[in-house]
């Protein structure tokens, strides 16, 4: 599977999020002559334990998510992150959790926008949205080098990637920018070469520094 | 929703080989190798309105074991459920990467208990796709010590024969789990 980023969006010191951010976005990308291939969505909910004591409830994980991406429909991601632990599964496995009734769904976003082609990139820009709400959250971009499914070789060229998309966006005057936060796959027993999990993984953190910076934004 | 069709019984250890002579000719295909490590997880004590329970299966016959998770609900109850001599009950298993284990620990799952399945078993079509199977069941002496397990009654083996079967056709899986059943009655 081919290398994949998630780009953060890292606003400036007080700034807000704008859904605005999102359209200058994709204006960027085809202002890159990015060819728009179609929409794509990934989801990712948040479990919490059924306690009959909730006094207790320190000795179950504080977060813990599953998640599901479009190019894997037959199936589903689980992320611990205190315990750096990722699971891939069937997708059956979201009524084995129903039915067990031990963790319930509390909460949950979708991820969900247009895909591009770029040369040998292949972008996707998309917003994040609670399922039970219409406000825009946040924005998430994919990248993927197409040709190389091992992270270690494709550092350089997505490093290089990241610098000219972070020039062509700096050009719009907005209130932030995308960054990569490098993660130790390593620690949930990842490989080097890049797989759905790395993504699912991708997407823990992502929603972790996202709900850390909506929190810090309130206080 | 998922189902299945559920027959159960056991044999003496010294009558295994002629009903692998009888489910060879039954089924007509070529049997495989059964080595299964199933651990069953129940809730812990405070997780969960109700107690729940689940399986953690582990393929030992392959090169590298793979797992699957396994619920299984409580057989049918009713008049329906009476006039047939199948135990038929909601299955629900998803094929799982191998972190699941770390995974019900740290999610509040406690181990109940743990067996070794070590036999052969037949997969084959006849109106529903059956499987059936014929292990010892082995005990571990250790947790998690599969090198070490015995047999918790040396002189016996389960046959288990089961089919998959949704809401809509599990009576007529029942019947042909049933019907293949009565040639291996004696």
């Amino acid at each position: 599977m081919p290398v994949k980023w998630l780009l953060h969006w890292q606003p400036n010191q007080g700034s807000t999020f704008s859904s605005q951010i999102l359209n200058e976005v994709t204006q960027s990308i085809e202002s890159l002559n990015g060819v728009k291939e179609g929409t794509w969505k990934a989801t990712l909910n948040y479990y919490k334990p059924m306690l009959q004591d909730q006094a207790n409830q320190a000795e179950f994980p504080r977060e813990f998510v599953g998640i599901s991406l479009l190019e894997e429909p037959d199936k589903y991601y689980f992320v611990i992150r205190s315990q750096r632990i990722v699971v891939e599964a069937d997708s059956s496995i979201q009524m084995i959790m129903e039915s067990l009734q031990s963790y319930k769904c509390k909460l949950s976003f979708y991820f969900e926008g247009l895909e591009y082609q770029l040369g040998d990139f292949r972008l996707r820009v998309g917003k994040v949205v609670p399922t039970h709400a219409e406000t825009i959250r946040g924005v998430v971009m994919e990248v993927e080098y197409l040709p190389i499914s091992s992270m270690g070789m494709a550092k350089k060229l997505m490093e290089e990637f990241l610098e000219i998309w972070q020039e062509a966006m700096s050009k719009r005057s907005l209130p932030g920018k995308f960054v990569n936060k490098e993660l130790n796959f390593e620690k949930f027993g990842l490989g080097d070469n890049y797989t759905p999990q790395h993504t699912a993984v991708g997407y823990a953190f992502f929603m972790a520094n996202l709900m850390a910076a909506i929190q810090a934004g309130r206080g | 929703m998922s189902m299945e069709c559920v027959v159960q019984g056991i044999i003496e250890t010294q009558h295994v080989e002629a009903l692998e002579i009888l489910l060879q000719g039954l089924c007509g295909v070529q049997r495989e190798r059964l080595r299964v490590h199933e651990l069953c997880f129940k809730s812990g004590p405070n997780l969960g309105v109700v107690s729940s329970e689940v399986r953690l299966l582990c393929d030992l016959d392959q090169p590298e074991p793979t797992w699957t998770v396994k619920h299984v609900g409580g057989p049918m109850r009713g008049a329906g459920a009476d006039q047939i001599s199948v135990m038929v009950r909601t299955m629900i298993e998803s094929k799982v990467s191998k972190n699941a284990l770390r995974m019900f620990y740290a999610l509040g799952y406690k181990l109940d208990h743990e067996l070794l399945k070590v036999g052969f078993a037949f997969h084959f079509q006849r109106t529903a796709h059956i499987s059936v199977s014929v292990s010892s069941v082995n005990k571990m002496p250790k947790v998690h010590a599969v090198d070490e397990a015995v047999p918790v009654t040396p002189g016996m083996q389960i046959v288990d024969v089961t089919a998959p079967a949704t809401p809509e056709n599990y009576s007529e899986v029942a019947a042909a789990v049933s019907s293949f059943c009565e040639f291996l009655a004696p």
